[in-house]
């Protein structure tokens, strides 16, 4: 970690374009995502936000441009190769393993991230050094006493924090959190930012959110999306002054 | 006990059959009951732990059941590493298959299995006659000749099988707790999630493919052994489509369920073709109407019962 020098990017994208048909989700995206910053990315619906991370992760082909991660290129990787690389992220819409407990899900994470080739000799039981993966994570999160849980029946802010978990558990580099408080309360979104704080130590995180409070309170650097483009970036006091943020969105929100 | 090891104590009573009974005439059923299962555990691992529905595993099976044939009667083969090299053929053209087919998956994934099966089908029928014999297949396929033992006596060839058997079993029961079979649980749960970990999904959907492809075409060797012969309709769409009822009938995604299910299949096939021509048509019937009784099989069946048994006992 140590020799990544201060001013060198951890996660570069270069003049991306990501097309369905003739309608472009991200157009000409040009970034430099800087190590140890946490990165708010704000913009109407529609903006292009998740579509973007999706660029990011793997999850959506480019029509155009070149993305790096620490200065390896890494376009058109699939997820899972990102995912080694260091590139970890959670979805707008929880992706947990439902049926499964929290204790199995966080585990399924470590394995993940420990073998390249799975095992198929011993019982999965056999691999100590995956269950403490998992344990240490479990009380990352904030889930202590909750391992033998199933998944699908913890309640949604609890499934978000595990979403965060699991990704946590590829020990990536960079982090991308799409809408971690979407859906959950006052009180839980307390807890929800205190997370998001704890695991942006170290790392680089890229977290669309649409509490605008929240956002400009723990980024470091705020991005603003509009019909595909980044519109302006900067620090939380600049966005909130320029005019054309101020026309295309806050305005709106007020 | 539980409902898991009620069914682990019915299997062992159905396959124990012959030893209860040696004079009966059981032992051919009980026979043919082993091999099918040893195709069920193998097709379950793909179809219960990782969600593939796969239409094209009579290939796998079938030529299995010709390379064994081929390698015993045309080369000379001792019958044991003519049914490894079964194995072999069958894993490696499964491998083949799941290049063409994982790229897509769900309904696609079953049609593209059913379509690639049916070209071998065709063409063990007509361009490969030669070798397979054409519609006529090949008779006379030997049983293994091992430590002086007459294995062409049905009881004796029984404790053959059953060691097969339990080897099956426990390779396929270590799969499903190992991490390899947990990851297709995953995969199978929640697919985007499991990619987005780190598991390399199609990697895996290949290795466990390939791993039921052994399976298939051990059995499909052992079944060739044990009717001393091996013909076209092993590799026809039809004989896949026997395996998924058999797995779907049993319990898919149980240890035990699947050979459950091929007992019940296997008697029944036994016991209505001597009843009436149109045996199939009524089996598919009772298969449909079972389907929508149990959907989860008998396995589900019995932890159910067993539930409403012992409530608060854990299952």
């Amino acid at each position: 970690m140590s020799g990544i020098a201060e001013n060198k990017s951890i996660l570069r994208c270069e003049e991306i374009e990501v097309s369905y048909g003739a309608f472009k989700a991200v157009t000409n995206v040009t970034y430099e995502f800087k190590p140890g910053f946490l990165y708010g990315l704000i913009g109407p619906n529609g903006a292009g936000k998740t579509t973007l991370m999706n660029a990011l992760s793997g999850r959506a082909q480019l029509s155009k441009g070149r993305v790096f991660l620490n200065d390896q290129e890494i376009t058109g990787q699939s997820p899972h190769a990102r995912t080694w690389a260091g590139l970890g992220r959670s979805f707008q819409i929880t992706q947990i393993f439902a049926e499964m407990t929290v204790f199995e899900n966080l585990r399924l994470a470590a394995q993940a991230h420990r073998f390249r080739l799975q095992p198929f000799w011993r019982p999965v039981g056999k691999f100590k050094e995956i269950a403490n993966d998992a344990e240490r994570v479990l009380s990352e999160i904030g889930l202590e006493g909750f391992g033998h849980v199933n998944a699908g029946s913890l309640s949604h802010g609890d499934q978000r924090a595990l979403e965060i978990g699991l990704a946590l558990l590829s020990e990536p580099k960079v982090l991308l959190l799409d809408e971690p408080l979407a859906g959950v309360g006052h009180d839980v979104a307390e807890k929800a930012v205190e997370l998001i704080r704890k695991v942006s130590q170290g790392r680089t995180v890229l977290l669309i959110e649409h509490n605008m409070d929240v956002v400009m309170e723990i980024s470091d650097e705020i991005i603003v999306m509009l019909a595909g483009e980044i519109l302006a970036s900067g620090e939380a006091e600049t966005i909130k002054r320029d005019p054309r943020v101020r026309t295309a969105y806050l305005g709106e929100e007020e | 006990m539980n409902a898991q090891r009620l069914m682990a104590l019915i299997v062992a009573i159905v396959i124990s059959v012959p030893l209860m009974f040696p004079e009966g005439h059981s032992i051919g059923m009980v026979n043919a009951i082993l091999i099918w299962s040893i195709f069920a555990i193998g097709f379950d691992l793909v179809f219960g732990v990782a969600g593939m529905l796969s239409f094209g595993h009579a290939a796998f099976f079938g030529v299995g059941a010709y390379t064994l044939s081929l390698l015993t009667m045309r080369m000379g083969w001792d019958f044991l590493p003519a049914l490894g090299a079964a194995g072999v053929i069958g894993g490696a053209l499964a491998l083949v298959f799941s290049y063409f087919a994982i790229r897509v998956s769900g309904l696609f994934f079953a049609l593209l299995t059913l379509a690639l099966s049916q070209l071998i089908y065709i063409m063990a029928g007509t361009k490969l006659r030669m070798l397979t014999g054409g519609v006529d297949g090949i008779a006379g396929v030997p049983r293994p000749d091992l430590f002086g033992i007459d294995f062409y006596d049905d009881g004796n060839y029984y404790f053959f099988l059953l060691a097969l058997f339990v080897l099956a079993l426990l390779i396929s029961g270590l799969i499903r707790i190992s991490p390899l079979g947990q990851a297709l649980k995953a995969i199978k749960s929640n697919e985007v999630r499991a990619e987005q970990i780190g598991f390399n999904v199609q990697r895996l959907q290949r290795s466990v493919f390939t791993i039921s492809g052994i399976y298939a075409g051990v059995s499909g060797g052992l079944l060739a052994s044990l009717i001393f012969y091996v013909g076209p309709q092993m590799l026809h769409w039809s004989t896949s489509g026997d395996v998924v009822i058999m797995v779907l009938l049993g319990g898919m995604g149980t240890l035990f369920g699947p050979i459950l299910g091929v007992a019940i299949f296997e008697i029944m096939r036994e016991w209505l073709s001597t009843q009436t021509s149109h045996w199939y048509g009524i089996l598919g019937l009772i298969f449909i109407i079972s389907t929508i009784g149990m959907p989860k099989g008998i396995a589900g069946l019995i932890q159910q019962l067993w539930n409403r048994i012992m409530p608060g006992g854990k299952s």
